[in-house]
Order: structure tokens, then sequence, then C-alpha cells
């Protein structure tokens, strides 16, 4: 149908919503990400001149680290999630009842939809001095205060609603590939894990990338399990934009790491996803 | 003979994860709902000795864990159903009108999903300093409507598109009208999307942190916001007791989506099940 007048009173609403509450708002941070900023004030003056300097700045090492960690820790926790959460799916989609599907898929919900409070409090109660820290920094020869075992603290944060996303996700593709082939190639002599590895994993490609990229994202813009997790030793650049807001108020210099993470979310998110459709989904 | 043994040997490894990774999810949360239990007046090792309700009392008896649930409250079933009026009548335009640029009226609408939440609460708290508003409802507001609104297009998107188009030309066949086909065929059919779109909405409120924290003003913050705070400053277990409360949501708002959609069309059918 075409846009009729009514139509287009109907858009009204949430084109408003995204006007007044992102575009103009990401407009305004762009504008103050250029504002030179005193040290001391809160936010730039009014009339504060336009500068480069808060873009400059973060060519820094110090500021780049932050970026690399948050992706090399993402990356980690990406991939781990995805090998754990493979066999998961693998299992309630070809080896469950329907019952037991039925209990596994609500589990795998349930565990998603955990508040991240529930889950961050509930991951510090196991693996903090209450629970098995001191039984495996023992195991694991280090220190329960050192950067390893917070790093470890961390990554497993992200791993607890990492795995069960990625299971979702993959049980979808799972459901999709014909379980003939791989018993066609146990049928003609390849043990049943050459199978696996040789179709059933090759065949799921297009649902573990799309798998990866949502667990990534998701990790690239984590907020809550590097702040109560990582207590200080373990910072991702969504806690350097709020410690520029908390701490020190230099609101042009949040700004510009403002613009530079959602530049390099959303290059991640809709280049891979560009990628990925036109080279494996489309064929 | 190897490659039996190989393939045994990987059948256990395989169950061997599995089995560990179920235990890494579940354990965690079973820890915490034992721990909020514990008789102990302070945060000791786990397992707790005896168990007492007193970390309950605790909860419901500190005005500022029952300020922030109430804020929490409000703002999530303002949040929600803002953001689902506004969801559902953009879902309609998409799906039953064609004009140009429809493809990236869509994109933008889906987007505040994947923009962090930190740069959401940030811009936001920048604009609003801009503008002259410095109280919490109007700003919690803002965020939480902008954060759950896509959720409501999306899921109210994905029911109006399962409908075939023919069931509303045959009613228009049958006489009807444009609007009575709409109100009579259309609506009915896509109400399973916008509940389970209000119900993401409320659900995401409920949870935020990320948005919130740049947005609460003394008096007015949410309850995830206050129970960062407890987190970060204090060691008690009320933060377990407001765990167990919060799960409790969560366990009731999986029963409604369950009931309301099916918890296998959340993940579709496939092709090939076994």
């Amino acid at each position: 149908m075409k846009l009729s007048r009514g139509a287009i009173l109907l858009l009204v609403p949430g084109v408003g919503i995204l006007l007044a509450f992102l575009v103009l708002p990401l407009a305004n941070v762009v504008e103050e990400s250029f504002r030179l900023f005193e040290p001391g004030r809160i936010g730039a003056a009014k009339d504060a001149p336009y500068t480069f300097f808060n873009y400059a700045e973060l060519i820094n090492f110090t500021y780049l680290y932050y970026f690399v960690e948050t992706a090399r820790i993402g990356f980690i926790a990406s991939i781990v999630g995805l090998i754990l959460g493979f066999p998961i799916a693998y299992v309630i989609a070809r080896r469950f009842t329907p019952m037991w599907r039925k209990i596994g898929v609500g589990f795998l919900i349930g565990i998603m939809f955990l508040s991240t409070l529930v889950r961050v409090y509930a991951l510090q109660l196991t693996f903090g001095p209450t629970g098995i820290a001191k039984f495996l920094t023992g195991l694991l020869g280090v220190s329960m205060n050192g950067r390893f075992y917070t790093e470890l603290v961390v990554i497993l944060g992200l791993l607890h609603y990492l795995v069960p996303i990625a299971a979702i996700t993959l049980l979808g593709t799972i459901q999709n590939v014909n379980p003939r082939l791989t018993e066609a190639a146990q049928a003609l002599g390849a043990p049943r894990w050459m199978a696996h590895f040789t179709i059933t994993i090759p065949l799921c490609v297009p649902g573990l990338l799309s798998a990866f990229l949502i667990s990534f994202t998701l990790c690239l813009s984590a907020f809550v399990v590097p702040m109560i997790l990582g207590k200080g030793k373990v910072l991702f650049v969504s806690n350097l934009i709020y410690s520029r807001f908390s701490e020190i108020a230099n609101y042009p210099s949040g700004s510009a790491i403002s613009i530079i993470m959602l530049i390099l979310s959303l290059m991640i998110i809709y280049g891979v996803t560009y990628l990925v459709t036109t080279r494996w989904i489309k064929h | 003979m190897l490659q039996r043994y190989i393939d045994h040997f990987g059948a256990w490894a395989v169950v061997g994860t599995i089995l560990l990774t179920v235990t890494f999810l579940i354990a965690p949360i079973i820890v915490s709902i034992l721990m909020s239990f514990d008789a102990r007046s302070y945060l000791g090792r786990f397992p707790p000795t005896e168990f007492s309700f007193h970390w309950y009392a605790r909860f419901f008896s500190d005005s500022y864990y029952l300020t922030g649930l109430k804020t929490s409250l409000i703002i999530a079933v303002i949040a929600a159903s803002v953001s689902t009026c506004a969801g559902v009548c953009a879902a309609i335009v998409l799906d039953r009108y064609d004009f140009p640029g429809k493809q990236a009226l869509e994109t933008i609408f889906l987007s505040p999903l994947v923009i962090p939440a930190v740069v959401i609460g940030f811009s936001l708290l920048l604009f609003f300093a801009l503008i002259g508003v410095f109280q919490g409802y109007p700003r919690l507001l803002a965020g939480h409507i902008i954060i759950t609104f896509p959720y409501a297009v999306r899921t109210t998107l994905a029911g109006l598109t399962g409908i075939r188009k023919n069931l509303t030309e045959a009613a228009m066949t049958l006489g009807a009208n444009e609007r009575q086909a709409f109100w009579d065929v259309t609506f009915p059919l896509a109400r399973t999307g916008m509940v389970a779109g209000a119900v993401f909405a409320f659900a995401f409120s409920m949870d935020d942190v990320a948005v919130s924290l740049f947005l609460t003003s003394p008096q007015t913050y949410t309850l995830p916001v206050a129970m960062v705070s407890m987190m970060r400053t204090n060691f008690d277990l009320t933060i377990a007791a407001a765990s167990v409360i919060l799960m409790l949501f969560t366990i009731g708002l999986i029963i409604i989506l369950d009931v309301i959609v099916g918890l296998e069309r959340v993940i579709g059918g496939g092709v090939y099940r076994s």
C-alpha cells in the first residue's frame, strides 16, 4: 500500500521518540566531543573553543590499551562461548525428546533472561572469597587479587550469558542441517568425530558466525560485568566512559570515546553482517 | 581400532564439557539463593550452616531498596506502555505500507539495540543537562523508553509478518472496509506479538543498569542502581535477597512468555528436528 496521511501519523510517535531521545542527544555528543575541556569544570564551557584534542588524546597508549583489552577479552569469551554452547545446542536439537527439549530451551532462556546484576552478584559470591576462590587460585597457582584471576572471573561473567545466547542461536542452525549428511559420512566409513568436523560443523558456519558476532558485540559493550567483577583491575571501554562522567566530569573526552566506540561497534555489526550475508548465506 | 577409541573418548569429553558448562550456569544461582537464607548476620563463607529469612526482612524494611523497587516498577510500566504503543504504530506502517526509505527507517528504529547502552546513557545525560532537565523521573523514562522501543517494534513486526495478507483481503472481499479488516482480523492475530513485545520491554527496563546509572538523581534511582551502589560499599547479603526477588520476576516473565507465545516459537521450528 502507498503511504497515506493516516500512516504518516502512526509513524509520528516512533520517529519523535528516536529524534528526541537518540538522534538529538547523539548529535550533541558529537558537538561536545570537539569542545576544549578545562580541568575542574563539569563538562565544557558553553563557548569553549573547538579542538581535536579529545580525539588526538585517544591515540595515546593508555587509552588504546582499553580498546585492545576490551577486544581481546571479548574475543576470548566469544570463542569459548561458542565452543561451550555448540555441544549443548546439538544435544538439545538432536538427542532430546520433545519434553526434554522444552525443558532445555526453557533453562537456556531462563539463564539468558536472568537480570545482569543477579548474575554478576551470584558469580561474585561463587568465585569470590566467600566461594571457591581459595580453592581455584590454589589449583591454578595464582593470587586471588592478581590480574590473572580477576580476568578469569570477568571472562566467566561474560560466559554466563554468552553460552545460553550462543546455544539458542545455534539451536536454530543445527535444526536446519540435514542429519542424514552426517550419517552418510559415517556409513561411508568416517569415524563419528571426523563426520562432525567435516560435515556438521562446516554446514553450521553461517550460524557459528552470527552467534560469534552477537557474542562479540555484546562483549564490546559489556559494562556491569567488568565494573563489578573486574574490581577496577579489568576495565572495558564502557567503564572508561562512565569514569569520565562520574570521576572527573570530563564530558568532552567522554564524548570522544563514546563516538569512537559507537563507530567501532556499528562498523563491526553492519560491516561484518554484510560480509557474512553476502559471503555465506546467499549461496 | 584407534578411531573407535577417539570416538569413545570424544563422546565422553563432549558429555563432560556439557555437564561442566551446565553446572557452571546453575551453581552460582543456587549459591546465591542459599546464601540469601543464611542465618549468620555477616557475609560468611559458603555454605551457610543455618537458615533464616532475616535478609529478606532487612530488604523489606530498608527504605533504600524499597524506593528503588517502587521507582523501577513505575518506570518499567510507563516505559513499556509508551514503547509498546509507539512500537505497534510504527510496526503496522512498516508491515503494511511501501515507501522509499522503508528499509532504512526500520534499521533506524532497531538501532538502539546495537548502540552500546553506556553511549545512550551518556548522550542522554549531556542532552538533559543542555536543555536544563535534572529531575530523575523524566530522564530515566526517556532512557528506558529508547532502550525498550526496538523490542516492541521487532516483536510486533515479527507477529504481523506472520499473518497472511490474504486473510485481510478475504475480509475486505466479504465487505469489510480497511479499518474493520484491521481491527477484526489483523489486530487479534497480531496481539501475541504485541504482548510479547511489552513483556520484553518490561523485562529489559527492570534489568537496565548502564543507562540508568547516568540518569538517576539522588532521590530517584532504580532497584538495580541501588543494588550496584550497595555492592560497592556494603558487604551483607541483602543483595542476595534482592537477587532472589528479581529472579522470581524473571521466572514470572518466562512463564508469561511461554503461555502467550510458547517457548518453542522463540527458537523456531527448524526443518530437520530429530
